[in-house]
Parts: structure tokens; sequence; C-alpha cells
């Protein structure tokens, strides 16, 4: 894939298209470079992140809209999912796996997004909402940033 | 996803086929674990062999099956999860909470 490379999907909160952009990511993550296990983890952490920005940002209204903005260079992959609700504050995210909640039937999704990318940015934005950047490297910048922290 | 039941003695096999995710796997598994639990079949084992993933509300939904199945004094218990489902079950560290299985014949004498 050439570089710079930038999709955007804009979508209603409708939870029956989540399988579309988990299939977009995937797919980008595939072109740019990314194995087919690794682009699994890139479908997943994005699909994490327009749940969370359609159930706990725009709060399912299907008039509020979940922006994905995927952008891959020689890099990494990075997607950003932007909600247009209240959004939600991921400071108040409880430990799915401390004991007292390993049996609750939800709050695993930031557990899934820091598990399957590199980096992961949650930002207020200024007219509402939240901003969410997750970044995979590609493997041989990961190795680099591994360097760099030794 | 797709989701068939053999019953093999006591205990009720329900062989799933797809992705347990948000707005249809988990709805549906739901579906088919209460259909089960409604009719006096609370000895359940998921075979998850052909499952390729699950997303959050997959794997909670998968711990409310656990949960229904308790009060109804019966068990779920998993059969062969594929290597992403199994790496989720690590990550979410539910495979301390699932007896889990790669035999059948051995699932099936556990109960």
């Amino acid at each position: 894939m050439d570089s710079g490379t930038s999709v955007k999907l804009v979508i209603p909160s409708e939870i029956k298209l989540i399988d579309l952009v988990h299939a977009a990511s995937e797919k980008m993550a595939e072109l740019a470079g990314f194995d087919a296990d690794d682009a699994l983890n890139v479908g997943l952490a994005v699909r994490e992140a327009v749940i969370n920005a359609m159930l706990h940002g725009n709060k399912r209204d299907p008039g509020l809209k979940v922006s994905v903005t995927l952008t891959t260079d020689h890099r990494e992959l990075r997607a950003r999912v932007t909600d247009e609700g209240n959004g939600f504050d991921p400071g108040q995210a409880r430990d799915p796996t401390a004991p007292d909640n390993l049996m609750s039937d939800s709050g695993r999704g930031l557990l899934l997004m820091e598990a399957f990318v590199d980096k992961l940015q949650f930002k207020k934005r200024r007219h509402g909402g939240t901003e969410v950047t997750l970044i995979k490297l590609l493997p041989v910048n990961a190795d680099d940033e591994g360097k760099k922290e030794l | 996803m797709k989701a068939t039941v053999r019953k093999l003695g006591r205990v009720a096999v329900v062989d799933i086929v797809g992705k347990i995710t948000i707005g249809e796997g988990d709805v549906m598994l739901r579906e088919k674990v209460h259909e089960l639990l409604d009719a006096g079949e609370n000895r359940i084992l998921l075979n998850l062999e052909k499952v390729k993933y699950m997303d959050s509300a997959g794997i909670g939904e998968l711990v409310a099956c656990y949960k229904r199945a308790k009060e109804k004094d019966g068990t779920v218990k998993l059969l062969n999860p594929s290597g992403k489902v199994y790496d989720l079950l690590q990550l979410t560290k539910l495979e301390e909470v699932f007896d889990t299985y790669r035999d059948e014949g051995e699932a099936l004498g556990s109960f």
C-alpha cells in the first residue's frame, strides 16, 4: 500500500454497522503489512472503540454518528474513532479482571483495546464527544520502539 | 453465528460456528442457552472449536450464560476454544472461571 493512505467512515449509531467497520479496519491492517493475527487484533480493537462510541458516547441514539478514520503509513496504522454524545470517561472504568468484577456481563472493551494495539489515547472534543486514537505499529517499528526503551 | 445442539447422555453439547459478537452472536447464544435451561437441560457444553473470535459483548454473554446456568443448579463448560477465543479467555481471566476441555469425551465425563 502507498504511504499515507486514509479511509474515513461515518456511520449512524446502529449496531448492525459495527461489522462493516471491523472488516474495513482488518483489511486496512492487512494492506498495511500486518499479518493475519495482528490484522484481526486491529479489527477487534477498533470494533471495541466503535461499540464504546455507540453505547456509552452516543447512548445508542441512531441520530448521532460515529466517525472512524483509518490511516496507514510505513510505520503504523492509526484509527481515530469519535462520537457525538456526552462522551465517556475511561478513568471511570473498573478493572474487569479484579475478583469483584470478573463475573460482570460488561466492562471489558477497554481491556481488549489496550491489549490489541500499541498506543491508546482518549481526548474530550471541544464541542462534545470523545475521540479515541488507536495506534498499531508495524513490526519493524515495534522492534525499534523496544530498542529505544532499553 | 450458527448453533446446533447435540444431546449426549445428560449433557447438551452446543456446536457454535462463526463469531460471538454484539447484536447477533451474543443474542443467538443467549436464546439458545435460555431455550436449553427452560427445557431443563442445565448441563451445557459449548463447543467453541469453530468460533473465530468474540468481542466484549460476546464474552459478557458467555459469563451471563454461566450465571444463568448456575441459578438453575447447572453449569456451562467450554470445549476446544480456538486460538483467538482462548487468548481472550486468558486476557479476561475467565479461564479461571470456566472449566475448559480439549477432549469431548473428557468434557462429557466431567459433568
